[in-house]
């Protein structure tokens, strides 16, 4: 039988754009990749304060004030909690990847780390601010 | 216990030589603690509707036939039991592949991309059990050897990885979470010679570097296999690949 003649018709579903709203398992996943949003607008406050670091006293005290107004400072809270969020799930997934000791092990360790570059840059930069 | 409970399965009916598209049947089964919903299909085949189409053999979690979608998610009919669920249920077959009728999905591609990855032992060298003058040899593999690449080696070929992964729900030339696996098992194999073969499969667009580490197939596995862990496991040999070309003539 040639294949014009073929009973066959396989039917395929579409794969809408809302495929991730579809199970939570998704939203999650959606979410955790999500928290790269607001990092961003950190990033961006980040290097305008290094160029105004760069061009002198007064355009470094205006980027002072502008961070230290309410709406970014809720904005970057919101990053350091999605950067959080974003760590516990990256710390969970990274002794699968790598099983080189226990899991508990290596997220606890992985803690100690972050907490341990937190507070050496703390003491670093600490002063400056 | 009598069989005087029903519950409502609501079956996605498509007949190819009928029907454009896709549509729904409710059918009321009776059941109790021990009726999975392979069992209830079968119950409806030979009691209400001998037209419904479905795979099975097993009945026992080894074959990998059965799987379906059981309110949206992948699941082994056979594995699986209406007591579970305190609604109806709603039965479609495996997400992301085509349907070829009812609840029976079309596997070839899920099976091109297993060949695809060489799933196989291979050997290099002119091993001795080829030569006539002396008799075949065994492959040695001690315990810690093997427990390398157990975990790996217990998939059924369901393929209810791929109903539960998005990447390869947009992009069906991605080799996806069982192959890789698969890949993985046997590139982490002491008798196996045959990894730079399969890192060209693994390295490329439609490889490891693909997944996005959604994780529910590792979530959605019958066998508790974590292909999730094995295809970024594979991300970590491809990159050390790659590194290590970059030092070769």
């Amino acid at each position: 039988m040639s294949e014009q003649h073929s009973p066959r018709r396989p039917y395929l579903a579409p794969l809408t754009a809302s495929w991730w709203l579809k199970h939570r398992y998704y939203r999650f996943y959606m979410l955790r990749e999500a928290t790269v949003l607001p990092l961003l607008f950190f990033c961006g406050c980040l290097i305008a304060g290094f160029y105004s670091l760069q061009q002198g006293e007064q355009s470094w005290l205006n980027w002072l004030s502008f961070m230290a107004q309410p709406w970014v400072m809720a904005l970057n809270a919101l990053t350091f909690a999605a950067s959080l969020f974003h760590a516990k799930t990256f710390f969970e997934l990274f002794p699968r990847v790598m099983p080189l000791l226990p899991a508990p092990l290596m997220i606890a360790g992985q803690w100690l780390g972050t907490i341990a570059v937190a507070a050496l840059l703390l003491l670093l930069l600490g002063g400056v601010l | 216990m009598e069989k005087t409970v029903e519950k409502t399965l609501v079956i996605q009916r498509y007949n190819p030589e009928q029907d454009q598209r896709p549509s729904q049947q409710r059918y009321q089964v009776p059941f109790d603690n021990s009726t999975s919903v392979l069992d209830a299909l079968l119950y409806i085949q030979q009691s209400l509707d001998p037209s419904l189409a479905f795979r099975w053999s097993c009945r026992m979690a080894i074959c990998g036939s059965c799987s379906v979608m059981v309110n949206g998610i992948p699941k082994l009919g056979c594995k699986t039991f209406l007591r579970e669920y305190s609604g109806d249920l709603l039965l479609e077959p495996l997400a992301h592949f085509a349907t070829e009728k009812d609840l029976v999905s079309d596997m070839t591609l899920f099976l091109q991309h297993l060949q695809a990855v060489k799933p196989y032992l291979i050997r290099q060298e002119q091993s001795a059990a080829t030569t006539p003058a002396t008799k075949p040899q065994p492959h040695k593999q001690t315990p810690k050897q093997l427990a390398k690449y157990r975990k790996f080696s217990s998939c059924i070929n369901c393929g209810l990885c791929y109903a539960a992964c998005p990447q390869f729900g947009l992009n069906p030339e991605f080799l996806g979470p069982a192959a890789l696996t698969l890949a993985q098992r046997y590139n982490l194999d002491n008798r196996d010679q045959g990894k730079a073969e399969r890192m060209p499969q693994l390295n490329g667009k439609n490889g490891v570097w693909g997944c996005t580490f959604v994780g529910f197939c590792s979530d959605v596995c019958p066998k508790h296999l974590d292909p999730a862990a094995a295809v970024n496991q594979g991300k970590v040999a491809s990159a050390t690949d790659f590194v290590i070309g970059l030092f070769k003539p």
